[in-house]
């Protein structure tokens, strides 16, 4: 550390240190704590101090709740076991992941087709990411299926779906897991916890797969989409190239899937238009990418 | 100006220095995480760095972090995986000690964790793991990728800051 950091440091450490003292001794902090119980409920309160919102949600944590909703999700939904395509698929993901804000995501990102007809995407907290074989067969190419990926990846990165847990759950969790000083958890504690694990991927799995993101979310992931896809070198039009073929659809009117969600695919057009009008560089459409994604998909049909 | 006062108001300010005193260290938050050469995602790796893993920072580029390892290996790390540990910072706001003991750092680290998923998983049988545990096995090598990206003519890609 450089001497002038550590100067401004002091100083500033000095200034805060008087005006923190007061709550310093309420926290209590273990270097000054006797017993273990009271070793115990002071670590928690630090705990408590520490993580108070979905922001807190260790990369682990999230990892371990994504396993959960991820099974939820293919509870419901048949899988499309294509190790060709799922290969594609995974290859596509992660080179636009890259571009992200969270290339490097707890074990990394994984990318899965469903088997059905519906049009829909969906994606777990750590990465964990869901098309459905009759949304890849609406894109036209490549790009389109790579905006489409990097709006579920935006979903991911800006934590979306662990906003959608429920304030008092979370509040309960990390009061729960605070108070718990030993090294596993006893039956007791253990079913307490689990309890609450239920509720978390409940709030979820409700909002992914039931009631869809609230709309400033959706436009969010829209957002995101057009500025990494487009790092990553796509054409962010094909993001529009996709909502455009959603204008009118019988899926969007009966409110299924993708578009479960408050924004129409015409609401959300002029706001990703807004989006690519703000972009510096707009990669254009590549004939290549189009040509391996028709072979992928000819071998899908 | 409001009065400095309140536990949580003296405690984020105490947060704030104990910060900046120590930005130097950083955690491995990712389960593995390559240790570059230069600090590009297809650079050869040094090593491979385990959730955990201390790094003393050296300087910053970017999203990427020049780090030297406890074994005094240096490299880059992308930022995404790896933070100022946070626990640690406010166990060191008693005054008394830089370190967080073992005993602390379980506890922070005890959460949403393995043992969890198996005592909801001993509670609902119906939900299958098979696939995730599949998916999560699915693997694309580095190489692949950068091949993909310039048979696609994806050029070198822009990390966002």
């Amino acid at each position: 550390m450089s001497s002038r950091r550590l100067f401004g440091l002091l100083a500033l450490g000095a200034v805060l240190w008087a005006a923190a003292a007061p709550a310093a001794a309420q926290i209590r902090l273990p270097g000054k704590i006797g017993d273990a119980a009271q070793k115990a409920k002071d670590a928690a309160k630090i705990l408590k101090f520490v993580r108070s919102s979905f922001g807190d949600i260790t990369e682990e944590e999230e990892y371990y709740i994504g396993r959960s909703v991820a099974a939820l999700i293919l509870s419901r939904y048949p899988v499309l076991d294509r190790p060709a395509f799922t290969s594609y698929l995974n290859t596509l993901g992660n080179a636009v992941a890259l571009s992200s804000d969270r290339p490097e995501i707890f074990a990394g990102w994984h990318f899965l087709a469903l088997d059905t007809d519906e049009v829909n995407a969906l994606a777990a907290p750590g990465g964990m990411v869901f098309v459905t074989k009759g949304l890849v067969l609406r894109c036209p190419d490549e790009d389109t299926l790579a905006m489409i990926l990097a709006h579920e990846i935006g979903h991911v990165t800006a934590k979306h779906g662990l906003q959608s847990i429920k304030k008092s759950r979370l509040t309960e969790a990390f009061t729960t897991l605070g108070l718990q000083a030993a090294e596993s958890f006893g039956p007791a504690e253990l079913a307490q916890v689990t309890s609450i694990f239920e509720g978390v991927l409940s709030d979820i799995v409700e909002k992914l797969v039931v009631n869809g993101y609230d709309r400033k979310y959706e436009h969010e992931a829209d957002a995101l989409a057009v500025a990494l896809g487009s790092a990553r070198g796509y054409d962010p039009n094909g993001l529009l190239r996709f909502l455009q073929t959603m204008v009118g659809d019988a899926t969007v009117v009966s409110g299924k899937g993708w578009f479960k969600t408050h924004p129409t695919p015409q609401d959300r057009l002029g706001k990703s238009k807004s989006e690519i009008g703000k972009l510096k560089v707009t990669p254009a459409l590549e004939e290549v990418r189009t040509q391996r994604f028709k072979q992928i998909l000819a071998a899908l049909r | 100006m409001p009065r400095l006062r309140g536990p949580a108001l003296a405690a984020a300010a105490l947060a704030v220095v104990l910060w900046l005193a120590a930005a130097d260290t950083l955690v491995v938050k990712v389960q593995t995480t390559p240790l570059r050469q230069a600090p590009q995602f297809f650079s050869p790796t040094v090593a491979t760095l385990k959730v955990g893993d201390k790094l003393e920072l050296l300087t910053a580029q970017g999203a990427w972090r020049q780090v030297k390892t406890a074994a005094g290996l240096s490299g880059w790390v992308h930022g995404s995986a790896a933070e100022v540990p946070k626990f640690t910072l406010v166990a060191m706001s008693g005054g008394t000690k830089t370190q967080a003991t073992a005993q602390e750092a379980a506890l922070a680290g005890k959460g949403f964790n393995k043992e969890i998923e198996q005592g909801y998983r001993a509670k609902h049988g119906e939900v299958s793991f098979v696939w995730v545990e599949k998916m999560l096995a699915t693997t694309v090598p580095p190489a692949l990728v950068e091949e993909f990206i310039k048979k696609g003519k994806l050029g070198e890609g822009r990390t966002r800051p």
